[in-house]
Order: C-alpha cells, then sequence, then structure tokens
C-alpha cells in the first residue's frame, strides 16, 4: 500500500538488478518515484532498464571502489540531478568457516559490504547537504548482532554498516535521516539456487513466523523509512526477521 | 486503507498518543474500541470519529483491573462482529522518582498500567487472534525501555519488560500467524509531557528545550507515532514480529 510522500522523489538503489534490490526498484517505481540503480552486473542491469522502461538509468560500478562510486554519482547527477534517497542494498557474502577465511576473501566482502556502503553514502549525503535533505537506508542484517558461524565476516561487517548508521545519523541530522534495515532470512533467487526443500524447511522451522521473507516484504519497509510516514525516525536499526533473533539458539 | 474491515483495540486512547492512533486507525478503515479510564474524554475522542466517518465505540476500562481487560475484549468481539485483528497496548502513567523515591503506589501504578495491562489485554485478546489465526499486537514501549533515563526508575522498568515480552509473545504466536512488535517513541507532545514538567518543577519551555535536544532538534508529534503505530498494525509490516521500532529522532542513537 502507498506510502505518503514518495512521488517524484530521486531515489538512487545499490544493487538494485536482483533479490531484494530488484524487488524495492519496483516498489519505488509504483510508489511514483524516480528511480536510478547502481549495479555491477552489467547484463542484470540491461534486463532490469528493459523490464522497467520507466527507470531513469543504470549505472555500472562496482560500490567497493571509490573512484567508480565517484563517477557513477556524476552520472547519476546527470540522470537524476540530485538525491532523495539512497538506499544501500548492494552486499555479498561468502560462506566459509573463520579459520579459512584468506585475508583477499576478508577484503572483498569487506569492501562491498562496509567501504561500499560509506562511499555511496558520503556521495549521496554531500549532494543532500547541498539540497533540501533526504533519507539514506543501509542494508544491515540481524548478522550485524547475532553470530552466524561460517559468516564472520559478513557479520562483522554488518555490525559495522549498524554503528556507522548511527553515527551518521548523529552528524548529519536534521537534513538526513539515517537509518539501518536488518532482515532476516530472505527468499531470493540466490537461496533458491542454494537450498534443497529439506534446508528451507529447516530454516523455516526456526523462524517464529515459520517461513522466509519475500523480498517484496524489505521493499516495504524501504519504501515505509523512506516516505513522510517516518520522519522522526533516524538513527536506529529496524528487525525484519519474522521473530528470528527475538530468541537465540536456546529458544529454539 | 491499511486497515480497512479490521478491527482494532486501543487502550489509553482518550488522549494523547492513543487518540492519535485510534483516530487514524479508524481514517484507515478500522472499527476501533477506544478504551481508557476518563469516559467524558473517551467519548469526545469516539464522537470525533464518528463525525470523520469512522466506526468507533468506547469502553470504560482500567487494564491493571484483568475483569476490565476481559470485558473490552468481550464488548468489541459483540459490538464489531467477531474479530480482533490488531490490539495496541498504549496505555500508561508516568511518575518521576529514583529508586529511593519512588513510593510502592507509584510503582504499582507504573508497572501495572503498562506491563501488567499489556499482558491482561493480550491474554484475553489472543484466544480470539489464534483461532483467526492473524492479528497484530503493539506494545507502547519508549526509548528508555532501551536505554535508561533519569528519575523514571519504575517507568524505565515497565518498558523495558515490554520490548522483552513482546519477544517471548513472537516466538510463542508466530505460528499462530501472530505478530508482536514494540513501538519505542523518545519525548512525544501529548499531556504526559506537561505533567512530567510539572512534577519535576520545569517550566514548559525549559522542559522542552531538553526534551528537543536530540538529533532531529525537536520532539515528536503524536501523529508521527500513530503513522509508526499504523504501518506495524498494517500489512506493509508482515515480517516484522519481536522486533522495537524506535521513532525518537535520533534521541538514543548516540
Amino acid at each position: 500500500m502507498s506510502m505518503k510522500g514518495l512521488a517524484g522523489k530521486r531515489v538512487v538503489i545499490t544493487g538494485g538488478a536482483s533479490g531484494i534490490g530488484a524487488a524495492t526498484v519496483a516498489r519505488f517505481l509504483e510508489e511514483k518515484a524516480r528511480v536510478a540503480v547502481i549495479d555491477l552486473d552489467e547484463a542484470g542491469g540491461r534486463a532490469l532498464g528493459e523490464k522497467h522502461p520507466d527507470l531513469a538509468g543504470v549505472v555500472r560500478a562496482d560500490v567497493a571502489d571509490p573512484d567508480a562510486v565517484d563517477r557513477a554519482f556524476r552520472e547519476l547527477d546527470g540522470l537524476l540531478g540530485g538525491v532523495d534517497v539512497a538506499i544501500n542494498n548492494a552486499g555479498i557474502s561468502i560462506r566459509h568457516d573463520f579459520m579459512s577465511i584468506t585475508p583477499a576473501e576478508w577484503r572483498k566482502v569487506m569492501g562491498v559490504d562496509l567501504d561500499g556502503v560509506f562511499y555511496v553514502a558520503q556521495q549521496a549525503a554531500r549532494r543532500m547537504l547541498a539540497g533540501s535533505g533526504g533519507v539514506i537506508i543501509n542494508m544491515g542484517s540481524t548478522s550485524g548482532m547475532n553470530g552466524y558461524p561460517m559468516y564472520a565476516d559478513y557479520d562483522a561487517a554488518k555490525a559495522g554498516v549498524i554503528e556507522l548508521t548511527r553515527t551518521m545519523a548523529l552528524e548529519l541530522a536534521p537534513k538526513i535521516r539515517v537509518i539501518a534495515v536488518c532482515p532476516g532470512y530472505v527468499w531470493t533467487s540466490m537461496q533458491e539456487a542454494e537450498y534443497t526443500p529439506e534446508m528451507k524447511a529447516a530454516v523455516d522451522a526456526k523462524i517464529p513466523l515459520r517461513r522466509h521473507a519475500t523480498t517484496g516484504e524489505i521493499a516495504a519497509l524501504f519504501a515505509f523509512l523512506a516516505s513522510e510516514e517516518a520522519p522522526y525516525i533516524t538513527g536506529h536499526p529496524v528487525i525484519i526477521d519474522g521473530g528470528e533473533i527475538a530468541g537465540g539458539l536456546a529458544s529454539r | 486503507m491499511k486497515l480497512k474491515d479490521r478491527v482494532a483495540i486501543v487502550t489509553g486512547a482518550t488522549s494523547g498518543l492513543g487518540e492519535a492512533a485510534a483516530r487514524l486507525f479508524a481514517e484507515e478503515g478500522a472499527k476501533v474500541t477506544v478504551t481508557g479510564r476518563d469516559e467524558a474524554r473517551g467519548r469526545r475522542v469516539v464522537d470525533a470519529i464518528a463525525a470523520g466517518g469512522g466506526t468507533a465505540t468506547f469502553v470504560r476500562a482500567d487494564v491493571r483491573i484483568a475483569a476490565d481487560c476481559e470485558r473490552v475484549v468481550a464488548e468489541t468481539l459483540r459490538a464489531f462482529g467477531g474479530r480482533i485483528d490488531v490490539l495496541f497496548n498504549n496505555a500508561g502513567v508516568f511518575h518521576p522518582h529514583n529508586a529511593v523515591d519512588c513510593t510502592e503506589e507509584e510503582w504499582d501504578a507504573t508497572i501495572d498500567s503498562s506491563l501488567k495491562g499489556a499482558w491482561l489485554m493480550s491474554k484475553y485478546a489472543l484466544p480470539t487472534m489464534i483461532a483467526q489465526g492473524r492479528g497484530v499486537i503493539i506494545h507502547q514501549s519508549s526509548g528508555w525501555g532501551i536505554q535508561g533515563g533519569d528519575d523514571a526508575v519504575a517507568y524505565c522498568a515497565a518498558k523495558g519488560g515490554l520490548i522483552v515480552m513482546a519477544k517471548a509473545m513472537a516466538i510463542d504466536h508466530g505460528k499462530h500467524g501472530i505478530r508482536v512488535n514494540c513501538l519505542c517513541p523518545g519525548d512525544v507532545d501529548t499531556p504526559m509531557l506537561a505533567e512530567d514538567a510539572k512534577a519535576r518543577r520545569l517550566s514548559y519551555a525549559d522542559y522542552m528545550k531538553g526534551a528537543s535536544n536530540r538529533p532531529l532538534g525537536r520532539v515528536g508529534t503524536p501523529e508521527e507515532l500513530a503513522r509508526a503505530a499504523l504501518f506495524l498494525a498494517s500489512d506493509d509490516s508482515s515480517f516484522m514480529t519481536g522486533a522495537a521500532l524506535v521513532v525518537d529522532g535520533g534521541g538514543i542513537a548516540g
């Protein structure tokens, strides 16, 4: 259902070519916002543009590369003429145990999941401060709040995103609101490719709502937080996990 | 409309944030039971909703009393076709005191209206929600349910208790399709603030200056909090349960 004040807003979504990002693109277009995407996946970006002719543009860039992010935002200036909402959605994870993480893998995860959030947020905030303000939403995760074996680097990056969000909110207020969204298990094509039906059932059984989130449910939270329905929300992580971390391992 | 044909109960809805939520829920299509201890004010809220084309009924109740909570649920079921979709446990009182100064009466009034009242209302509303296979419960917690506040020892205990109670209820009733979340406001421009200023012997202007000392530089409005409650009450938040939504202008971010 539609959210107040999103029509006409200039929205930049990183990692918008697939998964939660693509659902978020669709949601903000439904809200009549002007949406542009930054994504590394050239073919995915092209397909997204074909699916949504009303998309303002897709810019190819690796968010882990500060020069590429700088170039992308200069291109976005031409496409949108400013930014009102930035959604730092791009992210990667590698399943590996702590003892086997290589420095290169660690750097790769930090580069996209934490450095990338910083580069994009700073570029967006620069434009919002020069304009009439805005909203920055960073993708956290329940992984930034609880431990998850096999994802030590990802967990650390997401915890970093949550604290980055708090401090950005303190410094950038009142012109810019900054919020972290912390999903738990979300059903995307990536999960669909990796899970057997038995694996999915086992995960679902541990979640109080007994299911994964849809990508659209995460997109709805982004839309709410970016809109005039939430003008007093800033500086906090918002958990959307079907109750997963309401209890720890011991309560499952 | 985000709550079309839903049935909602809002406790402590005769003024302030509860009143704003009751009005907004009705505007969004819900049939609303307004509860509170002050009958005259409650009737005024119900009349205002009716004047705006909405549907509401008032049930006089003190949420500290089990029989009152049971009656609120029974009268809601009778008035609105046997359903309860949303329960907003908003009722609460505030007495500014540290652990030494707090009297037993104040402690009990604070804990019983916020924490016990939320449990009692949930206890009586849940069987209907379980039978429906769906429902939403929202507890009115506070930023001071997450961080400590000055001269608010019973209030912080009650509000902190609500956050963990919501998590426990989320775990128990997720399988029934029931979501349980907390709303955590900072200072909101309601009669509770004026009363607190008086109790702390501060001029309202000085009090508001202190309350505005937060990143967004102002206190919240009841409507802003009502919008957040609406989000939690509606299908827009269909995967959120066991969460605490902080709506405080960044007050506890630093």
